[in-house]
């Protein structure tokens, strides 16, 4: 790296929100990503492309805190990103999962306010002394929770049971939960990921209206066209390490993107997961893991 | 505090250490394949004793040839009991939960713990006496008396139970490595989901691993009776903790770890109810009946500054 | 279950039914005052009698409530049939246990007197007919009419009493065919209640004016209905165990942490009250602490040693926590056994215990001597029923102020999805830690309490397994056999392994066996336990819940 660190004080504006340089996960002997750079500005939606094993989910595991990279390091907000992922919450990224992984015998509500957990103080002194100052704090959550239920699409729906949600919907209280958390970085883990186009649809509306509040957001996906309508700038994993970042257009017409995709240099790109992905649309069947 | 004092400590943790090893292959076995914790281990432990003693008391003939002979005989019937209770008790308690929550096998498990030992306590009977048992009972000894080797004392018991012990790991190495159904488990063990798919039975793997587990169990029961002179219904509560204990030290899931941290424990247990007596400050806990906590304190200790155990590896996030 | 037949015929057959059931109570049994209840009397129920009078009263009036009686419908508001064949059933079974334990215990059914067999006659029919009534379930019950504050609270009241008078009924029975013949009774009618709404119906209300205190004053009511001692040590013994059952419930049913050494905070807390007491026994020879001191030290010392045992398996994989929590108590029970002196430094007297300690006295007021309130003379157990009661009351409000707050959703996040609470920000191990010493400490409390009342601290009473409560397995059993994570499991499930063993002495070998059996079972069929958090329920039967009834439960809090 030829090019000094900028040093600047967390908050401030003119840094990228998030930095990753050169990050490299090795696993053994295996290396699962290889010296990847990738920044996200404020208010931008990236996206994070690559077949399957390309090592998307290895990297998006060293963004949560989940992994600590062998080598390089991810800058957020002008600070090294903590190593755990309670941490990483607190620092102001929220994610979610693949897999749905709601908490199923709570309700929508609870779950939201489950979200809130960094944003709120109460100890369990608190908790069994309730003075104003819990009661203001819970009353502010309820209300907050609520407002981001609206917000996604599940206003009413508060006091049912999160597993008796419809698939989008859960998918839809996921990101109100991550949202409960106040992020300036949302990462959303193939969140249309065993959805019908009308879903994808309102999941594309629903990550603009939440780039539209000021937060940045980092998707990783398999469908192409999703990813193509949504984001700022697209960056392609192949086997570990970028292959190409820009526009999406530009990505869409690279050759090599169409080879490290199908192998061949003809067909034009497809949604490639709805098959692999319909076994994992029970968010229940995590529960046996 | 002699040299050949200290080689006779070390000798005594050995062959204890082995007996624990026997046990912790049948935790590990079914917690890497499961990830379930099988408390009532240590009651199929028990069963086997039971089962041995059992075919000796009721079967005169046994009497009249010497104990050497009848060990086989003995040893087939223990198997055959702990073996049963223990593929009867995946079949109608375990595997009806494979889906449950964590904490209904784990619960399960604490009642199949109780009642199996109840059913002993209740039951067992030996001949001329009144159904059940409340104290110990006294188990046939082996004729001679102990071997003197450069000063260290042996029992021929504790020589049986280093050749089985070593017997038995050897065979399980092959079982596991060579046979298809080694193979088998060993796949079922690294991804379920993947090995059903590639035609594994894997219903049937999992019964493998608890029969193994329990053969092993019944085993080092049979050992521990020849060297112990009594077996008792509760016994299977302190050595199932052992075996546990001796299964994580050596990294929960390794089968070879499980041998190894039943060595190390066993070693460790009477160094410590040996040495410590002769330690100002801390003879007063070197009695043997501290070496059950000195046991304790090491899996405490071991938890905190290695959780995966000697050979185990970090445990991944199968989810 | 239900019988084919037309509707007239099983109407019939249910009105004769209750209406003989409600006679035959009042019509002799048997010839002999040697059953015990002494049910020989003409015109006057005595004994078992009096359950199966209970029983067909509840039948009857769920019974009036299916034919449509103006008025009456309004007591079974999700439906009176599946209540009233629940009503017939513990009408059925406590009766046919009455007269089949008079033949067997009195030597053959020629000591049953006609009145027996006509009861036993009259329930069959009242069962039958139950039914063979078509099935009214409403799909989505009625929302309950908002009475007037004080009829609320009034009703509540009522219905905390009734149950306490049960209670204390099953208490009090002094003979095992009692007891046997009120089990059932209990059972079913408590079912009887459930399904025609009315339990949700309580707990709606309940939630509404927050009345856990009319449950407290309800309970206060116990020693004033007693004349010795004899049933408030029982009653005792339940609270010292339910408490200790609720403790573990923090642990077990809201974090989902087996705890199986659970009994030896209680004995940290006990042992640590012991040697502050003052007994000439203790090995420290000071002027004894006052409670509160005392307390605060069991509090802190059984806080400690659950921070010693959690911190080092509470960063691993849950199971560990499990086998190392086993362990700790089995090396708790080996420690106070030897710390005697002779096989190890002298602290706690060995096997032989630390006995003779005194009472407890708290702002001069001495629990050891006689009070008299209103009245009625308070003996040295009914002042320690009162002190347990505060005891339940502190654990209750923890229970509750803590499980419905920030700490308490993280703590049902990390034990629904521990990655997905871990991803909101939650730190699983320190949330883990401060659950578990919550728990410890309140078992420490218990524990403080349980010195006194016993006069004593022994190693035998802090063990794994054992016949009699509390220890380890009988805790979890409680618990489990209740319903993990709600308030009232606990103590139903305290209450029953309380009872059941020391009323039928006579099992007492095979107790343990059952036991074990009993967990077993209860784990493979309904996991929830008897009084089941709605919503766990929902977690061990996912498939079996309509949408419809999941947002009702959903809405509900726990009771």
């Amino acid at each position: 790296m030829s090019t000094p660190p900028v040093l600047e004080a967390p908050g401030t504006g003119t840094s990228p929100l998030l930095e990753a340089r050169r990050v490299t996960m090795r696993f053994g002997g295996l290396t699962a990503v290889d010296g990847v750079d990738l920044t996200v500005g404020r208010g931008q939606i990236v996206g994070l492309i690559g077949p399957n094993g390309a090592g998307k989910t290895t990297f998006f595991n060293c963004l949560t805190g989940l992994y600590v990279p062998t080598d390089g390091e991810v800058r957020f907000d002008g600070a090294a990103l903590p190593p755990r992922p309670a941490k990483v919450t607190r620092a102001g990224v929220a994610r979610t999962f693949q897999n749905i992984r709601l908490f199923a015998n709570m309700t929508v509500l609870e779950n939201v306010i489950v979200g809130r957990h960094t944003r709120t103080t109460a100890g369990l002194l608190s908790a069994i002394g309730r003075g104003p100052r819990y009661r203001r704090e819970e009353r502010e959550s309820h209300s907050r929770a609520g407002e981001l239920l609206e917000f996604v699409g599940l206003g009413g729906q508060g006091n049912q049971l999160a597993r008796n949600l419809s698939y989008g919907a859960q998918r839809r209280l996921e990101i109100a939960r991550a949202l409960a958390s106040e992020p300036k970085l949302l990462l959303l883990d193939e969140p249309t990921a065993g959805m019908n186009p009308q879903e994808t649809r309102e999941t594309e509306e629903l990550v603009h209206a939440v780039r539209d509040q000021g937060i940045a957001v980092l998707v990783i996906e398999h469908d192409m066209r999703f990813i193509m309508n949504l984001c700022d700038r697209v960056a392609v994993l192949v086997q570990g390490s970028k292959l190409i970042e820009g526009a999406p257009g530009d990505v869409q017409a690279d050759e090599r993107v169409v080879e490290a995709y199908l192998g061949a240099p003809d067909d034009e790109p497809p949604p490639l997961d709805e098959g692999d992905e319909a076994a994992t649309r029970d968010p229940n069947q995590e529960r046996t893991a | 505090m002699t040299f050949t004092d200290f080689l006779q400590l070390l000798t005594d943790g050995l062959v204890l250490g082995s007996m624990y090893g026997l046990i912790a292959v049948g935790y590990t076995m079914v917690y890497g394949i499961l990830q379930i914790i099988n408390f009532a281990h240590g009651e199929i432990f028990m069963l086997g004793g039971f089962g041995a003693l059992f075919a000796y008391a009721w079967v005169p003939a046994l009497h009249e040839i010497s104990l050497w002979a009848a060990l086989p005989v003995m040893l087939v019937v223990g198997v055959l009991v702990s073996v049963t209770a223990a593929v009867a008790a995946e079949r109608f308690t375990y595997r009806p939960l494979r889906n449950a929550p964590r904490l209904a096998p784990l619960i399960t498990a604490i009642g199949l713990s109780l009642f199996l030992q109840q059913v002993v306590f209740n039951f067992f009977t030996l001949p001329g006496e009144s159904m059940g048992i409340t104290a110990p009972v006294p188990f046939p000894q082996l004729d001679g008396g102990p071997l003197r080797l450069g000063g260290v004392t042996v029992s021929y018991a504790a020589i049986l139970t280093l050749v089985v012990a070593a017997g038995a790991m050897t065979g399980l190495t092959y079982f596991v490595g060579r046979t298809r159904t080694g193979r088998a488990m060993q796949a079922t063990a690294q991804d379920p989901k993947t090995a059903r798919l590639m035609g594994i039975d894997t219903d049937r793997v999992i019964v493998v691993a608890f029969a193994v587990g329990a053969v092993l169990a019944a085993v080092a029961c049979l050992t521990q009776g020849l060297r112990l002179g009594s077996i008792s219904y509760n016994m299977g509560f302190i050595a199932g903790l052992k075996g546990f204990t001796a299964a994580v030290l050596g990294g929960i899931g390794n089968i070879r770890g499980a041998m190894l941290g039943g060595v190390v424990l066993g070693v460790a247990e009477s160094l410590a109810s040996g040495l410590l007596p002769h330690l100002p400050s801390l003879q007063m806990f070197g009695g043997s009946v501290w070496k059950d906590v000195w046991a304790f304190v090491i899996l405490i200790v071991v938890l905190l500054i290695r959780p995966q155990g000697l050979l185990g590896e970090r445990i991944a996030d199968r989810a | 279950m239900t019988i084919k037949m037309s509707s007239r015929v099983a109407q019939a057959l249910t009105a004769t039914g209750a209406a003989l059931t409600l006679a035959s109570p009042f019509l002799a049994w048997t010839w002999t005052a040697a059953y015990p209840g002494n049910l020989t009397l003409n015109g006057y129920p005595g004994g078992s009698q009096v359950v199966t009078l209970v029983t067909g009263l509840l039948a009857t009036m769920f019974a009036a409530a299916a034919f449509g009686v103006p008025g009456v419908r309004r007591l079974a508001p999700a439906g009176a049939v599946r209540a009233l064949r629940a009503a017939s059933l513990a009408a059925l079974t406590t009766t046919w246990v009455t007269v089949a334990a008079i033949a067997i215990t009195l030597g053959g059914a020629v000591n049953v007197e006609p009145g027996g067999w006509l009861a036993a006659v009259a329930v069959l029919l009242l069962a039958t007919g139950a039914h063979a009534l078509a099935d009214d379930t409403a799909e989505s019950p009625p929302k309950g009419v908002r009475l007037p504050w004080a009829v609320e609270v009034a009703l509540i009241t009522v219905v905390f009493l009734a149950a306490m008078f049960v209670l204390t009924y099953g208490i009090t029975t002094d003979s095992a065919e009692d007891f046997l013949a009120f089990l059932p009774a209990a059972g079913f009618g408590a079912r009887a209640l459930s399904v025609a709404g009315v339990t949700r119906r309580i707990s709606e209300i309940n939630a509404r004016h927050r009345v856990a205190v009319a449950a407290l004053a309800s309970a206060l009511v116990f020693p004033f209905t007693q004349t010795g001692d004899q049933y408030t040590a029982i009653a005792d013994n339940i609270l010292v165990f339910a408490a200790v059952a609720l403790g573990l419930n923090i642990v077990v049913g809201l974090v989902g942490l087996l705890d199986l050494g659970y009994v030896a905070f209680l004995g940290t807390g006990a042992y640590s009250a012991a040697l502050v007491s003052g007994s000439t026994f203790s090995t420290f020879h000071i002027a004894p602490w006052p409670f509160w001191a005392t307390a605060l030290l069991g509090m802190g010392v059984s806080l400690l040693a659950g921070l010693i045992i959690g911190a080092p398996t509470l960063r691993l994989h849950g199971d560990y926590l499990a086998i190392v929590t086993l362990g700790f108590g089995e090396i708790f029970r080996i420690t106070v056994n030897n710390l005697d002196g002779t096989s190890g430094p002298s602290l706690t007297n060995g096997p032989n215990g630390i006995n003779a300690i005194p009472d407890i006295e708290l702002f001069g007021f001495d629990f050891g001597a006689p009070h008299t309130i209103l009245g009625v003379s308070f003996g040295r157990f009914a002042n320690y029923y009162l002190l347990l009661l505060a005891v339940i009351a502190v654990i209750v409000f923890v229970y509750a102020r803590a499980g419905d707050s920030r700490v308490g959703r993280a703590w049902i996040a990390l034990r629904e999805d521990e990655k997905a609470a871990t991803a909101m920000g939650i730190e699983g191990f320190r949330f883990k830690l401060l659950a578990f010493g919550l728990g410890a400490s309140l078992a420490g409390l218990a524990g403080t309490v349980m010195a006194h009342l016993q006069t004593n601290a022994v190693p035998d009473n802090y063990k794994f397994a054992d016949t009699a409560p509390p220890n380890s397995a009988f805790l979890l059993a409680a618990v489990v056999l209740g319903g993990m994570g709600t308030i009232s499991g606990p103590l139903v499930g305290a209450a029953l392994l309380y009872l059941i063993p020391a009323k039928f002495e006579f099992f007492n070998r095979y107790q343990m066996m059952l036991f074990g059996l009993a967990l077993i079972v209860m784990m493979r069929f309904r996991p929830e336990g008897l009084v089941p958090d709605r919503k766990h329920q929902l977690e061990f039967h996912d498939e079996q819940v309509s949408g419809a009834e999941a947002r009702q439960v959903a809405a509900e809090a726990t009771v």
